[in-house]
């Protein structure tokens, strides 16, 4: 700590304006997303809050962000790059609101709309604000936009490349008009793009603001620090990791049109203060909708690495710099026009940061969790709501478990690490959707045994109350297992099944319907009383569950996480349950103590 | 014959009497050390020692942070959660989101739930319509009730789904749980938060069922406290929104005490902004260990519905919007991992407390550097009951220093404005950034150490002045005896502006109107109540709301429903484009919920006028306020400041139970009410 503790050196800015400044960029940042979330009108913005909110300097360069979506974080770098870019340095007016979702210009995915001002003080650009989020209704083949079965990119909404929805302060009603006649919720639509638009105006405020208090020297001297320091901090933390090269794969278990898995290879090489993840040897681009973009990738290193290193250093264009993406064109970690790609952007993308974690579990062992449960456990559905007859759309999703850790066990029901989004009160659900949730509950047994276990899944069950309503899915882990690390036992798998009104039993969607995959369908029709059961997966175990102490053992049968049977079996530990309801343990034949 | 009204305000450290004469308006404070182990005693002891005959005392307030702290350190009851059938893990689930990104060591919060186990599922159901589907019948009434009666709960907590919009299967269940189990307490949703959301909803009823064997336990031991004392009269208590409640019913609804200490602070300061006709003002109350942060526009308190008692474990009633963050004299400095001087929000705390208290401290705090920048007196803190001892702190500043590569002092001021920059973070998030200009707001600083910091932070935020009431240390027990008796009432039911029927809504305005007046007269309040009207509205789609006040929608107001309600459009609109800039000009308005609130006036002290200049005389002490080291400072008690005279500083006033610092180049004006009013630009 000593050695970093002086000023650094070749800084501009004071320690204590830089702390206040950096601080009060992501307050900012925050700011936005609170404006976005009160005003918004699609529960994905209000309740899921699916959308993230960054500042960028004149150039381009990204100075700040805050505790939304890691995966929008790290692409949104490259969709900003390439707006300004294609669109140029001095087109830019006060008022000017740009809009944004080509994937193949850097957008993680088409529901994925980016929009970007331009903030003017005293007549020059100095900043550009930005936020990215989740539309739940992008006019693709499906309703949800998340289509399980695509095989082009047209099949997944309406493109945009960057277009102004708003010039100096006036909308733009021809561009509005081609959104309105392509979405199928349009109402909601522009209810969400303006919450993005009034989220643009706030930031646009406080960096005026802010400028007005500090001046600009001290601004811009100020931003050019925080990335310097970011930098210098992120490659002293690289420097801690042992150099060398280390390996891991693990797969996508199918594309939702084709059945077999696709393979992602990481081979991430550390050389003094850089770090390097090549991907050469993943496979070939699918055809279904697993792909991702180079920017879908690279941010998914970013998210991994991050996560490894020191969570406090800034956020901002410094950390990235150190830390570079190898991914050969045309594989499923860098597809080409016009592979589908909706679901890369949830599944791959956490599929990455596994083999990056699970690549460094030998490293640095004090760090690395087991994988976790992995999927966004996409579910998606709409059609006319038998109460108005309005069009309804929607993008569900399911936190997961996460994977045993070094120390502790790993959280239950959280959301998969590229993103950082709430669910969706039950009661907010149910308002808007003719679906009842029966159940929501947590997955006794779904952790992955291990000394530390990993988190548990959840099992809801929902019962259509419509006559008519379409549905898609897109699930990974439901074949292949969330893996455990140093001997730990691999979580449970996901699952999404269907049982039709007035029959008993669960099915597969193959089975019931004949698709492909289990996991991924779109365009399904379900009726009245038919049911779907959705589970989320749990994390894998960390450590050998043997040598899990008998008192979390127990801990674990007194909360229900697991069951008497899961002690027995996974762990080692006999148990009988007293009169209070609690259990009496004892090591099994076979267990040490 | 005279008569007195009292305050006893108990706080962490400290308990703060003020005594208000009602029939000369003589206000006068005094300071106990509290006793959290026995808590009667410094209420009864503060009481005792304000020497009040207790046939004088005409109204007892009392502000507590006995429910904060146990929500705080988890020390509450053993609870039963009972839930629709399903939804069993509803606290354990929560929302799926991370406080932190990147942090792979970070733990989701624990609910206030002590097990798992102890979450019982009710299987009834009731839709989103609120029409029962899934009736509950009585065998499964019985059923829940032996689960309970195994279960040895020592308080329960009932929230069952969508029971904002129909109250039937609830109240059925804690009809049978208070008859059945007579000495367990019951929380229910629908009458502890009849919002929607269930896990928010489901988080504020466990919350209060935490806290209510003992704020009951709190409430009785001070009413047989005050018995042996000899004290007979009903006495009230303060409400997270500034309102005030029979000590009874407050034992009734515990979680309402959650903010108890800091709503009185913000109620005098409301008083304090009339009087002085501001209509904009932020308010910072800063202690030992956390600094408050409080808005008022147009002269009233602005609320809030969104508590938490960590992140991600709502308490989600109504209270004042008082945002605390962990900085205050006592909060410790440090240098992080990345080799930034951070401040907060760990804290010394009162024991040891700051190095300079002598208590075993070694931690450098805001206290400690404010002693070292002279802005403190070492022989009069807290009126000269506790001496500092400033050799003692400089071994810790110069550790830290040279690890910055700084001087001392420089480490000092730099702790010190850190911490400001943090307060004012607090005070953007509050308020400034809802799209008001700090221009125009005034800045009202109390607690002990809000006076200390309050120059610096306006500086910062533009603010143009800086207010200073008077007893600036026991603000909060004289904001106890400002308050008004009150009975806030919400009646949750959609409504679309293309399809209301005017005369509906003022039907409901009234029926809840007499009900909140029936409550306040239960509460023993003799008079005739004034009422406030609100309506939550949102465009039609959205999914948060914004509170307009309807002023006038009753029966025999004169004024017509209809244009009332058009009024109440425009007034949403307007609002919704001060924050975001844009409206939906074409959308439907959605009024989602109805609000009423029976106030009953009560005797407020007045701010007295000020007595001239007395005592002693000012003197001069080398100070440090900037980059530029120090200068001589004018010291001044407040009683021997002139009063209506301008006086530039650098100054400091003293006075028992704060400091004040006005930095060069600033001005200080004592009123006729005794209030400081600083100009940061003169």
């Amino acid at each position: 700590m000593t050695a970093t503790a002086a000023r650094p050196a070749g800084l501009r800015v004071d320690p204590v304006t830089l702390t206040v400044i950096d601080n009060y960029l992501a307050t900012t940042c925050r700011e936005m997303g609170i404006a976005m979330m009160r005003t918004a009108y699609s529960p994905m913005f209000n309740e899921s809050l699916d959308f993230s909110c960054v500042m960028f300097d004149r150039f381009g360069r990204m100075i700040s962000q805050a505790e939304f979506c890691p995966s929008q974080m790290g692409t949104i770098k490259f969709t900003v790059e390439w707006m300004l870019d294609e669109l140029g340095a001095d087109v830019y007016k006060p008022g000017d609101v740009i809009i944004m979702n080509d994937p193949y210009r850097g957008s993680g995915h088409i529901p994925e709309h980016t929009l970007l001002k331009a903030v003017f003080y005293e007549g020059e650009i100095v900043a550009f604000v930005a936020n990215c989020a989740h539309l739940a209704e992008p006019g693709a083949k499906a309703p949800g936009g998340l289509s399980g079965d695509a095989t082009d990119i047209f099949q997944e909404g309406l493109r945009l490349p960057p277009l102004w929805l708003q010039r100096e302060g006036v909308a733009q009603e021809d561009i509005w008009k081609i959104i309105f006649a392509n979405h199928r919720t349009p109402k909601t639509t522009h209810g969400d793009l303006m919450a993005m638009v009034g989220s643009l105006n706030v930031a646009e405020r406080r960096i005026i603001s802010l400028i007005d208090r500090y001046g600009m020297e001290t601004y811009q001297d100020a931003t050019e620090d925080l990335m310097t320091i970011a930098e210098r901090r992120m490659r002293e933390e690289i420097r801690a990791i042992p150099d060398g090269e280390y390996t891991f794969e693990d797969v996508i278990e199918d594309d939702g049109v084709s059945d077999h898995p696709y393979t992602v290879r990481v081979r991430v090489v550390v050389d003094d203060d850089q770090i390097t993840c090549d991907f050469t040897g993943s496979s070939e681009q699918a055809e279904g909708p697993m792909n991702g973009t180079f920017a879908v990738t690279a941010s998914a290193v970013y998210n991994a690495l991050m996560h490894l290193t020191d969570p406090t250093i800034p956020r901002n264009e410094g950390v990235y710099r150190p830390i570079h993406t190898v991914a050969p064109p045309g594989t499923i970690v860098n597809c080409e026009f016009p592979a589908p790609l909706v679901g890369g952007n949830t599944e791959l993308s956490p599929r990455i940061t596994d083999v990056i974690f699970g690549a460094l579990s030998d490293a640095i062992p004090d760090r690395v969790p087991a994988s976790l449960g992995g999927t966004s456990c996409c579910f998606l559905f709409g059609g006319e709501h038998p109460d108005d007859g309005e069009f309804y759309s929607h993008f569900h999703f399911e936190g997961i478990g996460w994977g045993g850790r070094p120390r502790k066990d790993g959280n239950s029901q959280i959301i998969v690490i590229n993103g950082n989004c709430r669910n969706t009160p039950v009661e907010v659900f149910e308002s808007r959707y003719p679906i009842r949730v029966e159940s929501y509950r947590l997955l006794e047994d779904s952790g992955g045994p291990g000394l530390n276990r990993g988190g548990l899944g959840i099992e809801r069950i929902l019962t259509m109350e419509t006559d008519s309503i379409t549905v898609s899915a897109i699930f990974n882990r439901m074949t292949v297992d969330p893996f455990g690390l140093h001997g730990g036992k691999p979580g449970m798998n996901s699952g999404i099944y269907v049982r039709f009104a007035g029959t008993q039993d669960w099915r597969t969607f193959t089975d019931a319907f004949g698709t492909d995959s289990p996991s991924k369908f779109a365009n399904l029709t379900l009726r009245r009383g038919d049911q779907v059961k959705i589970i989320a997966p749990g994390g894998g175990g960390w450590g050998d569950p043997l040598q899990r102490p008998i008192e979390r053992v127990k801990a674990d049968l007194d909360e229900g996480f697991i069951t008497p049977a899961a002690a027995e079996s996974r762990y080692g530990v006999s148990a009988s349950q007293a009169a209070d309801g609690t259990w009496d343990v004892a090591p099994a034949a076979g267990r040490g103590k | 014959m005279t008569a007195y009204r009292i305050g006893i305000d108990t706080g962490g450290t400290f308990t703060d009497l003020v005594r208000f004469d009602v029939t000369t308006g003589e206000l006068s404070s005094l300071k106990v050390p509290s006793s959290p182990q026995e808590p009667l005693q410094a209420f009864v002891g503060s009481l005792k020692a304000s020497e009040v005959p207790l046939a004088q005392i005409d109204g007892l307030v009392h502000g507590t942070t006995v429910a904060t702290n146990a929500l705080i350190m988890r020390s509450g009851a053993k609870v039963g959660f009972i839930c629709t059938s399903g939804y069993e893990d509803t606290a354990y689930i929560q929302r799926v989101n991370r406080q932190f990104l990147y942090d792979l060591t970070w733990d989701k919060p624990t609910p206030l739930l002590r097990s798992r186990r102890h979450c019982i599922g009710v299987n009834e159901r009731v839709n989103a319509k609120g029409q029962v589907a899934v009736p509950l019948v009585q065998a499964e009434i019985d059923r829940v009730c032996q689960e309970v009666e195994d279960g040895q709960f020592e308080a329960l907590a009932v929230c069952l789904l969508f029971s904002y919009l129909n109250t039937d299967h609830e109240r059925q269940l804690a009809a049978a749980l208070r008859e059945r189990f007579p000495g367990i307490p019951v929380s229910v949703s629908h009458e502890i938060a009849p919002i929607w959301r269930e896990y928010e909803r489901s988080s504020t009823v466990i919350a209060d069922a935490f806290v209510k064997p003992l704020i009951q336990r709190y409430v009785s031991s001070l009413k047989a406290g005050l018995l042996d004392y000899g004290f007979t009269k009903p006495w009230s208590m303060m409400k997270s929104n500034g309102g005030l409640m029979d000590a009874d019913a407050a034992a009734l609804n515990p979680i309402q005490l959650a903010m108890s200490g800091p709503a009185g602070g913000a109620v005098a300061s409301q008083r304090i902004s009339q009087l002085l006709g501001l209509d904009n003002v932020v308010t910072i109350d800063v202690g030992g260990t956390s600094a408050d942060v409080g808005l008022f526009l147009n002269g009233q308190i602005t609320y809030t519905t969104e508590y938490e008692i960590e992140w991600g474990i709502p308490a989600s009633i109504p209270l004042i919007d008082i945002k605390t963050i962990g900085a205050g004299g006592g909060s410790i400095a440090f240098i992080n991992t990345g080799g930034f001087l951070q401040v907060g929000p760990q804290s010394a705390g009162s024991v040891p407390g700051p190095i300079c208290y002598g208590r075993g401290g070694t931690s450098v705090t805001i206290t400690d550097a404010n002693l070292h920048l002279r802005r403190l007196n070492p022989a009069y803190f807290n009126g000269g009951k506790l001496q500092l001892d400033e050799s003692l702190i400089n071994a810790g500043l110069h550790d830290l220093a040279d690890r910055l590569d700084m001087s001392p002092t420089q480490l000092a001021l730099a702790v010190v404005d850190i911490a400001n920059e943090n307060m004012a973070n607090a005070i953007r998030m509050v308020s400034i950034e809802k799209g008001h200009d700090p221009r125009h707001f005034a800045l009202l600083a109390f607690g002990g150490a809000g006076p200390l910091h309050g120059a610096a932070i306006a500086k910062k935020l533009g603010i143009p002045t800086v207010i200073v009431p008077p007893y600036p240390g026991g603000f909060c027990a004289l904001g106890l005896l400002m308050g008004d008796l009150r009975v806030d009432k919400v009646w949750t039911q959609a409504f679309r502006s293309d399809r209301v029927q005017p005369d509906e809504v003022v039907a409901r305005f009234d029926q809840i109107a007499a009900a909140s007046a029936d409550e306040l007269r239960e509460q023993g309040f003799p008079g005739e109540p004034t009422f406030e009207y609100s309506i939550n509205m949102r465009y039609l789609g959205q999914n948060y709301e914004m509170e307009v006040a309807v002023p006038a929608l009753r029966s025999g107001s004169g004024i017509d429903a209809s244009s009332q309600l058009q009024e109440a459009y425009s007034a949403f609109h307007a609002k919704h484009h001060s924050m975001y800039e844009y409206t939906m000009d074409d959308a439907v308005i959605e009024m989602v919920s109805f609000k009423v609130t029976a106030i009953g006036p009560i005797a407020h002290p007045q701010i007295s006028n000020a007595a001239a200049a007395e005592g002693e005389a000012p003197t001069v002490r080398d100070v440090v306020f900037g980059a530029e080291g120090p200068v001589p400072c004018t010291i001044i008690r407040r009683k021997s400041m002139p009063v209506n005279q301008r006086m530039t500083g650098p100054m400091i006033v003293e006075e028992e139970g704060s400091t004040t610092v006005v930095e060069p180049g600033m001005t200080v004006t004592r009123n006729e009410y005794d209030i400081l009013i600083l100009e940061v630009n003169p």
